[in-house]
Parts: C-alpha cells; sequence; structure tokens
C-alpha cells in the first residue's frame, strides 16, 4: 500500500492511478457506507410477500424429496 | 461521478488493487481516444467478460443436465423457442447489474445490506450462500460424471477441477482471471458439433422456433422441465456475480453500452450452446429412449452408438468444461459477496498477502462441494434437477432486489431503469413466480393438474 496525506505532493505515479480511476472506484473509497434507504409501506409488503413464498416453496420442494425419497 | 486528478482534502490511500484495475483503466481510455473500426473491436474486447463469462458460467452442470433431459424426453418442439426466451429474460436482468455496477462501484450484496438494512441483507445472503453451495455440488457433479466416462475416478476428477480453479487464481489479476475462464468458457460452444453430428432436421428446428409447436401435455414432470430450463438461465448468484465483476473489472458509466454488448454476446452463445445440447439429445427421444435414468455421462453412452465416440467424448468433455467453468464463477460469487457484506478486502487484482478472506472463502466453498460429491449414492439427476427448481423460485425476492435499486435515482442518478425496462422486469418476476406456484400446485395438489387435462 502506498499512503500519502494532503502535506506531501503525490507522485506522478499517485497522480497517473488517481486520474485513470473514478474516485469512487478507489478501494478505500468503498469503505465509505451509502446512506440506509427507508423502506415504504407497500415495498415492506413486497418484500415479506416474497419472503414468505420463498420459504413455502422450500416446503414444498422438501416434502417433494421427501415423496420422492419414500 | 468525474475522474479525480488530485486528492487534498483527505488521505490518498492507493492499494494494489487500485493499481492493477487503473492499468487496465489506462488501455480502455487508449482505445477509446482512437478512431476507427480496429480500435473499437480492441475496446470491445478490453471490455467483455463479465457478460459472456456469466452466461457461459450459467451453462453449467445442471443446466446442461436440463438441456439434454429436455431433448431426450420432448424432442425438438417447444423447448427449443422456450429456451431462447428464457435467454431474453436473463439479458433483460443482467442488463441491470451492469448499470448498477456502473454507476455506483458496489458489488450487489453490499449494495442491498446498505440500501436497505443488515435484516434484508441477511435474508438475501442466506439465500445466496444457500443456493451457491447447492449449485457448486452439482458443478462437481458434472465434473465427475464426465470425466468418469473416460474412467478417470471420482478423487482424481475432482482434484483436477480443483487445481484448474486454483490456476486461475494464481495471477491474482482479475484481467489474467477473466482472459483464462474465457478461454475456458469458450469450451461450452463443443455442444454445437455434436448437435451437427446428430444431423437434426432444420426443418423441425425452423418449424419449433416458428410455431413453438409440439407443446407437450401440461403435467408435473413438463413443469419440472420449464422450471429446470428456466433455472438454468436466471438464477441469483448471476446478479450477485456480474455486477461484481463489473466493479472488479472498474467499468464505469461509459462503458454500459459495451457491458450490454457483452450481456448479448453472451446470451447469444449460451442460447446457441443450449438448444445445440437439445437438439443432440433430441434423437433419444426419437429412439424413444427414457430419460429418466440418464446422469451426464450416462447421456454420452447413450449418444455413442449414433453420433460415435468421438461425438460421444466431445458430450461428456462439454460437461466437464460446463462443470469447471460454474464452479470457477459461483464459487468467486460466493467469496465477491462475503468479502462486500464483511467489509473485508474483495478483488481478483488482490495478492494472497493483502486477500486472505477472499481467497480462503472461494477455496473452502469449492473444496467443500468437492468433499461432498465424493460421497457414495447420491441421487445425481433428481439433485440437479432441484437445484434448478430451487433458483427459479429463490429468483423473485432477488429480483425485487435488483428492480428497487436500480430504481433508486439517489445512487442511480440519470440511470435509472426507463419504464419500459421496468414493464420487461415486473414481467420476468411474474413468469417466475407463477412457473413457482404451478409447481407448488403440481406437488401439493396433482388432481387439479389431471382435471385440467394433464397426468
Amino acid at each position: 500500500m502506498i499512503k500519502n496525506d494532503r502535506r506531501n505532493s503525490l507522485s506522478s505515479d499517485q497522480t497517473w492511478i488517481l486520474s485513470s480511476l473514478e474516485h469512487d472506484q478507489l478501494a478505500n473509497a468503498k469503505k465509505r457506507p451509502i446512506p440506509r434507504r427507508h423502506l415504504k409501506g407497500p415495498e415492506l409488503l413486497v418484500l415479506w410477500a416474497l419472503r414468505l413464498y420463498l420459504l413455502f416453496m422450500m416446503a414444498v420442494v422438501g416434502y417433494q424429496v421427501w415423496m420422492a425419497a419414500h | 461521478m468525474k475522474p479525480v486528478a488530485i486528492q487534498t482534502e483527505e488521505d490518498v490511500l492507493i492499494t494494489h488493487e487500485d493499481v492493477d484495475r487503473a492499468h487496465d483503466r489506462v488501455r480502455v481510455s487508449t482505445a477509446r481516444a482512437q478512431r476507427g473500426f480496429s480500435s473499437r473491436a480492441r475496446l470491445l474486447w478490453l471490455l467483455v467478460g463479465p457478460g459472456v463469462l456469466v452466461m457461459l458460467g450459467e451453462n453449467d452442470g445442471p443446466s446442461m443436465l436440463s438441456y439434454a433431459a429436455t431433448g431426450a424426453k420432448f424432442g425438438i418442439g417447444f423447448f427449443i423457442p422456450f429456451v431462447a426466451l428464457t435467454f431474453c429474460m436473463a439479458i433483460v436482468v443482467q442488463e441491470m447489474t451492469v448499470r448498477l455496477g456502473a454507476a455506483t462501484h458496489r458489488g450487489h450484496a453490499e449494495l442491498i445490506f446498505e440500501r436497505f438494512g443488515p435484516f434484508w441483507g441477511w435474508f438475501s445472503m442466506i439465500d445466496l450462500g444457500i443456493g451457491n453451495f447447492l449449485t457448486l455440488i452439482t458443478e462437481f457433479i458434472a465434473i465427475r460424471a464426465g470425466l468418469g466416462f473416460f474412467g478417470v475416478p471420482p478423487w482424481a476428477a475432482v482434484l483436477f477441477a480443483l487445481i484448474i480453479l486454483y490456476a486461475a487464481l494464481m495471477s491474482h489479476r482479475y484481467w489474467t482471471w477473466e482472459r483464462i475462464t474465457l478461454a475456458a468458457a469458450a469450451f461450452n460452444l463443443v455442444f454445437i458439433p455434436v448437435a451437427l453430428m446428430t444431423h437434426p432436421s432444420w426443418h423441425s428446428v425452423g418449424h419449433a422456433f416458428l410455431t413453438w409447436q409440439p407443446v407437450p401435455g401440461f403435467n408435473k414432470d413438463t413443469l419440472l422441465i420449464v422450471l429446470a430450463d428456466i433455472g438454468a438461465t436466471v438464477t441469483p448468484w448471476m446478479l450477485f456475480f456480474q455486477q461484481s465483476a463489473t466493479v472488479d473489472k472498474g467499468m464505469t458509466t461509459k462503458d454500459i453500452r459495451f457491458g450490454r454488448i457483452d450481456t448479448v454476446l453472451g446470451a447469444t452463445l449460451a442460447s446457441a450452446a443450449a438448444i445445440a445440447t437439445i437438439l443432440a439429445t433430441a434423437p433419444l427421444f426419437a429412439h424413444q429412449m427414457t430419460a429418466d435414468n440418464f446422469q451426464a455421462a450416462e447421456f454420452a453412452q447413450a449418444l455413442q452408438p449414433i453420433i460415435g465416440r468421438f461425438g460421444a467424448s466431445l458430450f461428456a468433455l462439454g460437461m466437464v468444461e460446463a462443470g469447471i467453468v460454474a464452479a470457477i464463477t459461483i464459487s468467486t460469487s460466493s467469496a465477491y459477496a462475503f468479502g462486500e457484506v464483511a467489509h473485508k478486502p474483495h478483488s481478483l487484482n488482490l495478492p494472497m498477502g493483502e486477500g486472505k478472506s477472499f481467497y480462503a472463502v472461494l477455496t473452502l466453498c469449492a473444496v467443500a462441494a468437492a468433499a461432498i460429491v465424493l460421497i457414495p449414492g447420491l441421487p445425481l439427476v433428481y439433485v440437479v434437477l432441484l437445484v434448478n427448481v430451487v433458483a427459479v423460485l429463490a429468483m423473485p425476492p432477488a429480483l425485487v432486489f435488483l428492480f428497487m435499486l436500480v430504481n433508486d435515482k439517489e445512487i442511480m442518478g440519470d440511470l435509472v431503469s426507463p419504464w419500459w425496462a421496468n414493464i420487461l422486469s415486473t414481467s420476468v418476476v411474474f413468469i417466475l413466480t407463477a412457473a413457482g406456484v404451478l409447481f407448488g400446485i403440481s406437488i401439493i395438489a396433482p388432481n387439479i393438474f389431471a382435471a385440467l387435462g394433464g397426468k
């Protein structure tokens, strides 16, 4: 890792790297969290409905496997 | 998101990963600055990868076995255009991951966790983790069965696959890994010459494409194949993999057009291989041979009297390739997702020392799946068909997260989905959910199917 702070001038290599990549592309920049989104009622309803659908269907698949095994 | 020439307000921390990615971006910028056909072709060469890999990677062991079972059970007819349609659905879905990755430079798991919180994030990760691991097991089943055709013992077959997977990683460079895996994935097209060896009736193929006829009877077995064929083209790991690979490759919003070309190219190649597999096993249907007991290598054995030893060997090798490429891409998808969620370094550009957790997860997933395959007495064909069905069932929740993210103006800006893309993606969610519900009804209340004229 190459580390500089603002008191030092950036070397030409680092300048070249920084100009080649978008700021958000730097591995370090990805550590900054993205703000949480507030989910609205209809969105939560859809997410829960699909979650229950998936759980129910997994039970169906389990039942089919059990039937096939017997 | 404009490139930053210099930073003055905060520390500048440049990692090995950044240096490698910057090298790749300079080559792209140089090619983009030039005019003419050759520079456009070079730009395409530099930017293809995630789309082709995800599509050919999804032509994996269980997928090719589903297509082989389709051809052997139903011959040339409804399923030929149906498989082409499923790849159109895959293009609609995967294109969204290209835009998300290029616009946010974040992986799919990371975005779900950060935008929707850990509660929904963990649900999503559990779906991905279970699905990926089950699918990985089936990849090693395909490898074991394919190499079994040549008399290779199971332990040697899985060891061979693990060595190839590890060899692709050894470069510690995304670009090199991508090119090695692309070269391996190109071997998926081996099913095309195998199909040609069976001398398919092109008149029947053309008729099937134009009329979707003959339509198979509406019953539980048909529905299982319908779901398995859908699950052979659209699965949750594809969303996570293509977005993470787009980010790791360093693609930006300027590259989205080439990302779309990459996705369409991958879908075209993969659908050609898929349809070729159906055509290759269609003679088994014509000879009224049942496919119920065929494992991956047994399809090759069954085809041997029709296409000879060479053709059957190509078929078996195709199964091996399908398993190996998918084992590479799916274990990478798991490692990317783990790194994104655990906030650990996650890039194929990382040297082993800096990406210990990334490479450890990748290797552990592959080794554990390979070990399970060595357990004797696994019901192979049933397992692989069920894995595709599970993938279809897990897809609607994954697609809704994708849909919400790609329409999120705060992170996507002007790159949110247009209305027509939303209609298409909503249609895909409805089709997948309806297919899942029909499958559930066929299991719980098979008498309803009988009442509707099925068996």
